[in-house]
């Protein structure tokens, strides 16, 4: 009841907001000495009726060599009564191609850095106003600073031109939402070590092991001192090719600098699991120290190491040194 | 009919291996091992906090804790302690509005600060947001 009396207000300081400036701003710094682009090699498929997102999939698709059409498409994400297609089911045929599908950090030059290193992106543009949204999927494929234009395959235009300002505003007005779609093995050129494991899992998850290894690995090879990576590949390897296939791939990891509790506990059970025990403990007591959320679970390693160590004594409650 | 008793015997023992053939075969994930899905949520939730900081960390944020009476490092200990669900919806909430760039709209802000102090459980604003103490 007391909160009342603030709802008029709030109503006004939202009505407010709108018209709050949304235009450019300092993120447009330096953007016109990006040089310029054009992937003349992505392919295009002008779109049939409202089915833009079928045909900006299979835009990306085919530039990433996967062998699909517009068509084949539409009928798995096309939703005839939205008259459109929705990002996570984009997302999701993107990845049954096999391909990790990456979004993109929210501001233009993490878009111009996709488009130098040769990755098309896929955008959702509102053309319309933020009340009365006019929702749009599209290809970025190319920069001319000189003119201050983006190149799009988009609709049944197979270039065309648009203001970056213009642009960024409808971009904007879709909550700056763009994916790249990669072969696994390339990486973003915006990528970030977290949400690129996050994307390489999820591709895991829907059935492509082997393409989310090769990601993995290449994740790996770029972030060498970043453990989430090693953990996914490790245990990805633990399910394929037992424990002996897996512990390399944590250990090379410690060498490399990566220190984290789930790392050490997890090596510790491997390496528990290979009867190497002296080794188990003492990853098991360094998980315990590195502490987190998972500490629960690193004190159990412990116990349970402890427990099945056949000789020497280790009782879990000696000081950890 | 001894054939069909003895043949339904064997078929059953037949998928019955077959079911224990593929259960083997599955990858089971060791009993303490962290599992690459745990990995990934809470380096989803750990991204997500410290986007709620460095929302709190802003001058103007901490200025406006301060002037209601807030401490801003209160105000940030709560973020840690939210769950990835609140974290989740809190993140969301933000992202709706039009706050776009790094000026912030006066009427925005004040929104945003409310609906964070809200979360936070300083004050009891929009209906919609549950306190610490209404969970």
């Amino acid at each position: 009841m007391r909160r009342r009396p603030l709802y008029p207000v709030l109503g006004m300081l939202l009505a407010l907001c709108g018209c709050a400036g949304t235009g450019p701003t300092a993120s447009l710094a330096g953007l016109d000495e990006r040089p310029a682009v054009e992937l003349t090699e992505v392919p295009f498929h002008p779109q049939q009726r409202y089915q833009c997102g079928p045909a900006a999939l299979a835009t990306m698709l085919g530039w990433s060599g996967a062998d699909t059409s517009p068509e084949t498409l539409a009928d798995r994400l096309y939703i005839p009564a939205r008259q459109g297609s929705l990002q996570p089911e984009l997302m999701a045929q993107a990845r049954q191609h096999g391909r990790l599908v990456y979004r993109i950090p929210a501001e233009p030059h993490a878009l111009l850095d996709e488009l130098q290193a040769g990755h098309p992106v896929l955008v959702l543009q509102n053309l319309g106003l933020r009340w009365w949204p006019v929702w749009h999927y599209a290809v970025v494929i190319g920069y001319e600073p000189e003119r201050g234009e983006l190149i799009l395959r988009s609709g049944t235009i197979r270039r065309h031109r648009v203001r970056l300002a213009t642009f960024l505003r409808t971009w904007k007005r879709g909550d700056s939402w763009g994916v790249v779609t990669l072969r696994p093995g390339q990486l973003p050129a915006s990528a970030e070590p977290r949400r690129y494991l996050a994307a390489a899992f999820d591709l895991e998850a829907s059935g492509f092991g082997a393409p989310a290894e090769t990601a993995y690995r290449a994740g790996i090879e770029r972030w060498p001192s970043y453990p989430g990576l090693r953990l996914a590949l490790a245990n990805r390897r633990l399910a394929t090719a037992g424990p002996a296939a897996a512990v390399p791939i944590l250990e090379q990891g410690i060498a490399a600098g990566a220190e984290d509790g789930a790392l050490y506990n997890n090596l510790a059970l491997l390496l528990a699991e290979l009867e190497r025990w002296d080794e188990a403990k003492i990853y098991a007591r360094r998980a315990v120290r590195a502490g987190g959320p998972h500490l629960d679970e690193f004190r159990n390693t412990l116990d349970e190491i402890c427990r099945r160590r056949p000789t020497g004594r280790c009782a879990p409650q000696e000081p950890l040194s | 009919m001894p054939f069909r008793t003895c043949f339904h015997r064997w078929l059953t023992a037949y998928v019955g291996a077959l079911f224990l053939g593929c259960t083997l075969a599955l990858p089971t994930a060791q009993a303490g091992m962290i599992g690459t899905q745990a990995i990934v949520a809470q380096e989803q939730l750990e991204a997500q906090r410290s986007e709620l900081r460095d929302f709190l960390a802003r001058d103007a944020v901490r200025a406006q804790l301060v002037a209601w009476g807030v401490d801003p490092i209160a105000a940030q200990q709560r973020v840690d302690s939210l769950s990835a669900q609140e974290t989740e919806l809190m993140l969301q909430r933000m992202r709706e509005l039009p706050a776009g760039g790094d000026v912030l709209g006066a009427a925005v802000f004040v929104f945003l600060v409310l609906l964070v102090t809200d979360i936070l459980g300083f004050t009891d604003i929009f209906p919609f947001v549950l306190g610490p103490d209404e969970r």
